[in-house]
């Protein structure tokens, strides 16, 4: 087989292939520049941008966990307006689709962050960032109710045409009710899982490793889990998904979408190894030759039970 | 933007050279020719993430750019280094760098006062030698819990003595050397000389404890920073270190930073 139509269409966003990243682990794109040519990942979705700068929380903000990693590092971010002026430029030189993760305390700083980011003829769509572990007011909150993630989602519908995907936290006892909550609201796609809600202790040191005390698990510790709640949302709603917790290979991904993905993001996998997105993309590739798949839109759900 | 490289290499040695302290050296040609003094590589030992999930960074401690190889020296703390004392010859370690932004090297130095303790040692060396090249005067103190802890001395001998530098130690205990922290040693040394560059590199305790003083002498003092970090590569904002300028990242923002700008 010849080559394998790696296109796939996220609520109005067509993206070139189904691999993105997880926001927050891959900058705006440009510090991974220097390992690899990022116009060949599907999407570059950005770190969390608000209205006014962030510092973030205190340091240590990284912990080591079997199989994974914990962080807590609050949403630190320059602001939207120089975001716009610093990072999103480089950006849009890129052949690539460009996501924006928007984040806020309360409804009207996600409201703030749109208004301006409407200004910028590069954005592609919207990641709506309802699901932060480490954030005291707005983040995570705004996720775990279905009224006030659909209450966000109805607001920020209003004002923009662009593709709106919302992203989920996996800390709910069910995660079907918050996506048909803001699939009814108007998002054109859902994105999960966030990371998920631990700690880590020194008992040298009676001590907790991070200095938030908690903060979101990633990495492969968390895949099993992901992997439930993507095929749970798959069977619960009718918009795309993009599934990601713990995607640190081809076959990985792949998995992801037979569990209903329609477009995957590599995470914590950034980390370890600088060029884990673009291995996950031909690791995609290769299965889709060997198994004689000539589109992989054509594994999105396709998962056998 | 500086080339990055991940690059796979085997092991030329990995010796114990104190108690808890190994010096390994890895072929990896690529960063060998790339690396600066003061940069780091992000060392990845383990083939299972149960065992390692993030990489470890440590300084590059020396460079053979003609055999292509790249040294680190590493203290055992934990599961990671603990592993990484078991490699042996032959056996292949995943580098990735040259990373950060390494010692900015006043072009016009004559004198120079290196002071280091624990893992920040190996920081220091190849800027030793880049000092002793251009023709300033290379004073090191070198710092230790104890004398059987003290590792890396022998490699900065050529350099103080090419420079006419002098060589101090200082241990906690005094079983080698000045019995004392380091700082009892660069408080007599900045009140005696005319130092025109301090570099920094230790424990934050002993980094302040030297950069203070050397500040308040009115000499450029730069400090070689550690934090966790995760990616290495300034994405994902888990290693900031408080300027005066805010946050900076200290994996690519640094790790060396202006004594001046630190908030400390």
């Amino acid at each position: 087989m010849s080559t394998v139509d790696m296109c796939v269409n996220v609520g109005g966003l067509p993206m070139k292939n189904p691999v993105t990243v997880a926001s927050g682990t891959f900058g705006h794109g440009e510090e991974f520049a220097g390992f690899f040519d990022v116009s060949q990942l599907g999407a570059v979705t950005t770190k969390g941008v608000s209205p006014l700068p962030w510092d973030g929380n205190a340091t240590p903000r990284i912990a080591e966990a079997p199989c994974g990693m914990l962080n807590s590092i609050g949403l630190q971010n320059p602001g939207v307006e120089e975001f716009c002026k610093s990072q999103l430029p480089w950006l849009a030189t890129q052949d690539t689709a460009a996501i924006v993760n928007v984040s806020g305390h309360t409804l009207q700083e996600y409201v703030q962050v749109i208004e301006r980011l409407e200004d910028e003829a590069c954005v592609d769509a919207y990641e709506v960032n309802i699901s932060c572990p480490n954030v005291d007011a707005g983040g995570m909150t705004f996720g775990t109710d279905p009224a006030q993630a659909a209450e966000v989602t109805t607001a920020l519908r209003a004002l923009t045409k662009r593709p709106l995907i919302v992203k989920l936290t996996p800390n709910v006892t069910d995660i079907t009710v918050i996506a048909k909550a803001v699939e009814a609201a108007g998002a054109d796609a859902v994105s999960l899982i966030n990371t998920l809600l631990g700690m880590a202790i020194d008992a040298k040191r009676r001590a907790p490793k991070l200095a938030r005390v908690v903060g979101g698990l990633s990495g492969p510790a968390i895949k099993p889990v992901a992997l439930r709640m993507v095929w749970e949302t798959y069977n619960a709603v009718d918009i795309p998904i993009i599934g990601m917790g713990g995607i640190a290979t081809g076959e990985d991904a792949i998995e992801f979408m037979l569990a209903g993905a329609t477009a995957v993001a590599v995470g914590a996998a950034n980390f370890v190894d600088p060029l884990a997105s673009l291995h996950v993309l031909e690791g995609m590739v290769a299965y889709c030759k060997e198994n004689g798949v000539a589109q992989v839109s054509e594994l999105i759900g396709a998962l056998e039970v | 933007m500086d080339q990055k490289l991940q690059e796979r290499g085997p092991v030329l040695f990995n010796r114990q050279v104190a108690e808890g302290i190994y010096h390994m050296s890895v072929l990896v040609p690529g960063i060998a020719a790339a690396a600066r003094p003061g940069q780091f590589v992000q060392v990845m030992v383990a083939s299972e993430p149960s065992v390692q999930f993030l990489r470890m960074p440590f300084a590059v401690f020396d460079v053979d750019e003609a055999a292509g190889s790249v040294d680190i020296c590493y203290q055992v703390v934990g599961e990671g280094t603990e592993q990484l004392t078991r490699v042996v010859v032959g056996d292949e370690v995943d580098f990735v760098g040259p990373i950060g932004n390494g010692w900015h090297v006043p072009a016009n130095a004559k004198h120079a006062l290196l002071a280091c303790g624990g893992v920040g040692v190996p920081a220091l060396k190849l800027l030793a030698d880049e000092l002793a090249a251009m023709g300033a005067r290379v004073d090191v103190v070198i710092g230790a819990q104890t004398e059987k802890r003290l590792a890396c001395v022998e490699q900065f001998e050529d350099s103080i003595r090419d420079s006419h530098g002098a060589l101090y130690l200082a241990t906690d205990d005094g079983s080698t050397g000045i019995k004392g922290f380091v700082n009892a040693v660069t408080d007599e040394l900045l009140a005696s000389h005319d130092y025109d560059y301090v570099a920094v590199c230790g424990p934050p305790l002993m980094e302040r404890s030297v950069a203070l003083p050397a500040i308040e002498h009115g000499v450029t003092c730069e400090v070689s920073m550690e934090r966790l970090m995760a990616c290495g590569v300034g994405a994902c904002l888990g290693c900031v270190v408080e300027t005066k300028d805010g946050l900076k990242r200290c994996c690519v923002d640094g790790p060396v930073f202006d004594a001046s700008e630190v908030v400390w």
